[in-house]
């Protein structure tokens, strides 16, 4: 009688026989991943080359070492070994590690390449450009049909506003190195301001071409800033260490080339405010200067129009016209003019003392009138719009004002003086007659009174020892 | 030349940075009054004008190809 086994018991002993094969344990298998799965206990997939497949496993525990995550379609070496399982009586490869196939290869020639490049300066801090802060223009290399340039359009929209150019370029496969130095090239002949080279994410073959060392040089001679902007956030290329600028993706371009409309919106609000603080500030100072001003002339001012005129100086300052100060000096010629011709010495020792009070102030108000006038005739510019009309009314005020003030000076003045009592001689053409010199015996004079005037002739006269 | 037609000429970048000398200057204090009004009048007309660049959103999409040396650029469609 043969020997019947169950079919447990089969399997037992094929698993039994895999464990204990030399060439069935510890083995590097190479091959890709398909169908793979991912359950809490391990990622489940076939590894095939182009004749064969078998099912494998990672589990979590293996997993977790790895560094990477297996994906679909990846090339890899697997260590691991060969196992059934029992219930199914399926073999199986049980895997330890993987490695990314071709990685060791790519990884030496891209060390090479670094330490190359950065040893001939290419990476070298002094020689990156700095980006325009607002471009007018931006130059993209890349795919016309990849996802990046929509990315790249998408993103600028709402920042400030600048054409893209795209220079279309292969950016994985055979010729891409070529093609993305071709388009680094032709966006040097236009007119754009900063380049974006650069690529959506994929695997560290489909990046290959921004780790070539022509496309290196091409990012370096470029004339115009290149930022970078190839695969995801953790992808390095030597493009990147090349390029004035990395960003982490196409989109980060974008964003690191083009500011933000809102943000340079406040910006300039941000000016403004500095400014208004700082115009008040300068307002404030010559508040207080006129201030001071009005305070010294009220002190120093014995006459209560002139304490008048300096508040209507103060008012003027703030709406301001230099015929304040013509009308001053108008004032002033007058005031002068009825001295000269009215010159009873009595009451010229009347007024002595007032005219040289009245003169200083005026000479003082206009001085500082003159400094208040110009100040605020710049101001007036400065807020102009507005406020005309509302000056002009002030304007027209004060010149009356001014005028009842003239009237109330000459009031002061010697004219007053007939009023008293004394009387004006003068010549039959009106000139006034000041001394016995001017008159002969003889001769006809008009003295004039406070209210009319006789006319009277000379018996004789005698001069004063 | 006005300063308004000065500026007018001027970039963004050029209107901004003027901007912000200004300002400085205006803070330092110590300046006159009719340079600081000089400097505020300066200052509207250049905030005007980066106001006026940034409500400016046309912009041009294209792509650029050179062929048999000369460069050519034209829209660019999406299929």
């Amino acid at each position: 009688m043969p020997e019947v086994i169950s079919v447990t018991e089969l399997n037992t002993r094929v698993s039994e026989l895999f464990s204990k094969s030399v060439s069935l344990n510890d083995l590097w298998v190479s091959g890709e991943i398909s169908g793979l799965k991912k359950y809490p206990s391990g990622y489940y997939f076939s590894l095939k080359d182009t004749n064969s497949v078998i099912s494998a496993v990672i589990f979590k525990s293996a997993l977790s070492r790895l560094g990477f995550e297996p994906t679909e379609n990846m090339k890899i070496r697997a260590f691991g070994r060969v196992a059934l399982y029992v219930p199914r009586g399926q073999y199986q490869f049980i895997v330890e590690v993987i490695e990314k196939s071709g990685i060791g290869d790519r990884y030496l020639a891209f060390e090479a390449l670094k330490k190359k490049l950065g040893e001939e300066g290419l990476f070298e801090q002094s020689h990156k450009r700095i980006l325009p802060a607002y471009p007018k223009k931006i130059g993209v290399v890349t795919s016309q049909s990849g996802a990046v340039i929509h990315d790249i359009i998408t993103t600028s929209a709402s920042r400030y506003t600048a054409d893209i150019v795209l220079a279309p370029a292969m950016v994985q496969g055979n010729g891409a190195a070529q093609s993305i130095v071709a388009g680094i090239e032709l966006l040097n002949k236009s007119d754009v301001d900063v380049i974006i080279v650069g690529r959506g994410g994929g695997s560290i073959e489909d990046l290959w071409a921004f780790n070539e060392e022509i496309v290196a040089r091409a990012i370096y001679n470029s004339k115009i800033p290149v930022v970078s902007a190839v695969g995801h956030e953790t992808d390095f290329t030597i493009a990147d260490f090349v390029a004035d600028a990395r960003a982490p993706t196409p989109t980060g371009a974008a964003a690191i080339i083009l500011r933000d409309k809102s943000e340079i919106r406040s910006e300039l609000q941000g000016y403004m405010t500095r400014l208004n603080r700082a115009i008040g500030s300068v307002m404030d100072g010559m508040k207080h200067s006129f201030q001071l001003l009005d305070s010294k002339l009220g002190l120093q001012s014995a006459l209560d129009d002139l304490e008048m005129r300096s508040m209507m100086v103060e008012e003027l300052s703030k709406t301001a016209e230099s015929s304040i100060i013509a009308s001053f000096k108008d004032m002033k010629n007058q005031y002068t003019s009825v001295d000269a011709r009215l010159r009873p010495s009595r009451a010229l020792e009347d007024i002595n003392g007032l005219k040289t009070t009245v003169e200083a102030s005026l000479e003082r108000i206009q001085a500082s009138s003159k400094h208040i006038m110009d100040i605020g005739t710049t101001r007036l510019q400065s807020v102009s719009e507005g406020p005309e009309k509302a000056i002009a009314s002030i304007l027209k005020k004060s010149e009356q004002e001014l005028d009842s003030d003239t009237k109330q000076l000459e009031g002061l003045n010697p004219s007053n003086v007939l009023t008293r009592g004394y009387s004006m001689i003068t010549d039959k053409g009106g000139r006034v007659l000041t001394s016995i010199g001017r008159i002969k015996v003889g001769d006809s004079i008009i003295v004039r009174l406070r209210d009319g005037s006789a006319e009277a002739d000379i018996t004789s006269k005698e001069l004063k020892e | 030349m006005t300063y308004a037609e000065e500026v007018e000429k001027m970039t963004f970048e050029e209107s901004i940075k003027t901007l912000e000398d200004l300002v400085k200057e205006l803070e330092a204090g110590g300046i006159d009054l009719d340079r600081s009004i000089e400097i505020y009048e300066k200052a509207v007309l250049l905030r005007n004008h980066c106001r006026q660049i940034l409500d400016e959103s046309e912009r041009r999409i294209q792509k650029i190809m050179e062929s048999s040396g000369t460069l050519k650029t034209e829209d660019l469609k999406f299929e």
